[in-house]
């Protein structure tokens, strides 16, 4: 991605090399051809409070005059300002504070209108550092940096971090031991009402660790547990131990037995369906920790704090590294709800002996719905974040989406549910033209028979468009092996493939069998 | 050492392996301003030292540089 960054002070250090920057506070030259920009003004240096104050104010008039004539299905990520050096004369002069004040606020309410803006608020990296040390004079007047040069590093480190959160990508599991991790103690040895959690220090600060995680679950993190204990004093802890705030329910899934963590990880992602790479393991236990990081490099396993009162600042540490997004959609919300759900609906399979006659038990209903502005957001998620069921792996964020939109792309998400609850959206086909791009769907809903009755459903529209033959793709990762036939077992007609195995294919609509068993019920908006 | 050290700074911070000891900003079209003072960020991280501004505008070759950073950390 080539952004192009609007600015008032020399910064070319603190972003990739191949940014490009416009000239000082110069607004007149708009790229047509750059993949997003990025507003990044300073408050200059005047010792004027009340010119000063004017100065911000019409930047923020800039902003809006370039904000205007930027393609808006382009992210255009826009800086806060912080006040790094002012001399106010007099107690009591707030004018440039109350001008930085209005300024911040206006870029966030241009982000509330458009929402291919996104605001990124500068203090949370300024912050780590003591006033003082945010300029260097020297390099001031040398160059007109607004900011010292040695932060660059750093610098681009966070606003890495902060490209990842605004394209959506996050880890989905994080993986809990629990002795001296979620409360302090051994439970084997210190017993339900010994283990310190809640009440005075340490249990408090372990209290605080559980509190935080839960809010970190209802925003769509999946929990489970990795412990060696024996399962029933851990259930008897969870059920008797009123201080407790993580039970049995909160976790998607648990693994509480003595063997070797590695396994019981992968045991874990193979349960929930996700890949290893979307787990983080949190343990006290360095030597675990690192068993785990050498068997299963893919996993996360930062270091945990010695002594608990460290714990709030892990956690911050926590979301910042692996969790962060820039927004939440609704299905985050609901995700453990949905994955527990699974579990269920895994335990009811076994009572059938014929899987059609399972799959009719379920009252399984599939709500088909083109893409709008409620959706997006989620629809581009998913083209981030899925890898197995995903016929091409391209990812696109919602500004892409809009743009395929605007050049009559036809998207389509699904939302499936069934007797056990609902698994709100979880797949989506993008069609340009008269072919597929891009065919999706989270693991999580796999195992049904949705996927052939979905893409069934979409072809029927398009041959009801006029369309008679449709083209699709296979271009195969490393994940995505399951989904290798999925177009052959659709009826498509592979008319080539290459030495990598990436296929190309063909579908007659006219021959097409495209009937959906009676047993899903489809509803299309 | 520390001319090699030298070296591999301006290399990286030019981003050419074409760097040796006849390097100036006349021969070299990658010493540009700015890459000047990315260059004087990195010494000065590297070996610990803050240049005046008069210093940093005598350095104009690599022979400069290490004269500069040799008086500085002497």
């Amino acid at each position: 991605m080539i952004m192009f960054v609007f600015r008032n002070n020399t910064i070319e250090r603190f972003f990739p090399q191949d940014y490009e920057f416009s000239g000082y506070d110069d607004v007149s030259f708009i790229p047509k051809d750059a993949d997003g920009y990025i507003w990044f003004y300073q408050a200059p240096i005047k010792f004027d409070n009340g010119l000063l104050a004017e100065e911000v104010n019409a930047y923020l008039q800039k902003f809006r005059f370039v904000m205007d004539r930027v393609d808006p299905n382009k992210t255009f990520i826009a800086f806060m300002m912080d006040l790094i050096y002012t001399v106010p004369l007099f107690n009591g002069d707030f004018r440039v504070k109350e001008a930085v004040v209005q300024y911040n606020a206006g870029l966030l309410e241009a982000a509330s209108i458009h929402s291919n803006i996104k605001v990124v608020d500068i203090t949370e990296f300024t912050r780590q550092y003591p006033a003082k040390e945010l300029m260097d004079w020297k390099f001031y007047f040398l160059s007109q940096m607004g900011l010292n040069p040695r932060m660059a590093n750093d610098f681009k480190a966070w606003f890495a971090k902060k490209l990842d959160q605004i394209a959506l990508k996050r880890k989905k599991c994080v993986v809990l031991d629990l002795d001296n991790t979620l409360w302090g103690g051994v439970l084997g040895e210190d017993g339900i009402d010994g283990i310190k959690i809640g009440g005075d220090y340490p249990g408090k600060a372990f209290l605080y660790f559980q509190e935080a995680l839960l809010e970190l679950s209802k925003n769509g993190v999946i929990l489970t547990v990795c412990s060696k204990n024996n399962e029933q004093d851990v259930l008897e802890a969870w059920e008797k131990n009123p201080f407790i705030v993580l039970k049995k329910e909160h976790f998607a899934a648990c693994r509480i037995n003595w063997q070797d963590k590695a396994n019981n990880i992968k045991e874990l992602a193979e349960e929930l369906n996700i890949g290893l790479d979307s787990f983080v393991f949190v343990d006290d236990n360095p030597t675990e920790r690192e068993l785990v990081k050498q068997l299963l490099p893919m996993v996360s396993a930062p270091d945990f704090p010695v002594q608990p009162y460290e714990l709030p600042e892990f956690f911050k540490r926590l979301v910042e590294d692996y969790f962060m997004v820039y927004a939440i959609t609704d299905e985050d919300t609901k995700k453990t709800e949905q994955y527990k759900a699974n579990a269920l609906r895994s335990e009811s399979q076994k009572q059938f002996a014929d899987f059609e006659a399972f799959l009719k038990s379920l009252e399984i209903r599939l709500t088909i719905e083109a893409a709008n502005e409620f959706n997006i957001p989620r629809i581009a998620q998913m083209t981030q974040k899925t890898n197995q069921f995903n016929l091409t792996t391209k990812r696109y964020t919602d500004a892409d989406i809009k743009t395929m939109l605007a050049e009559h792309w036809k998207v389509y998400c699904v939302s499936v549910n069934d007797k056990f609850g609902d698994s709100g959206i979880t797949g989506c086909i993008l069609v340009n033209g008269d072919e597929i791009d891009s065919c999706l769907l989270s693991c999580r809903v796999l195992g049904k028979g949705i996927e052939m009755a979905f893409i069934k459903r979409i072809l029927q529209v398009l041959k009801a468009d006029g369309n008679k033959k449709i083209k699709a793709k296979y271009i195969p990762t490393v994940k995505n092996a399951q989904v290798k036939e999925f177009y052959e077992r659709c009826g498509f007609d592979c008319v080539s493939e290459t030495e990598f195995g990436e296929k190309e294919y063909f579908a007659d609509l006219e021959k097409m069998d495209l009937n959906i068993k009676d047993y899903y019920k489809i509803d299309l908006k | 050492m520390m001319e090699q050290k030298i070296l591999e700074l301006m290399k990286s911070v030019f981003q050419t392996d074409g760097i040796d000891e006849t390097c100036s900003q006349q021969n070299c079209e990658k010493w540009d301003s700015m890459n000047h003072l990315n260059l004087i960020v990195e010494l000065e991280m590297e070996f610990g030292v803050s240049f005046e501004p008069e210093e940093i505008a005598e350095m104009r070759s690599y022979g400069d540089v290490v004269r500069i950073v040799k008086s500085k950390m002497s």
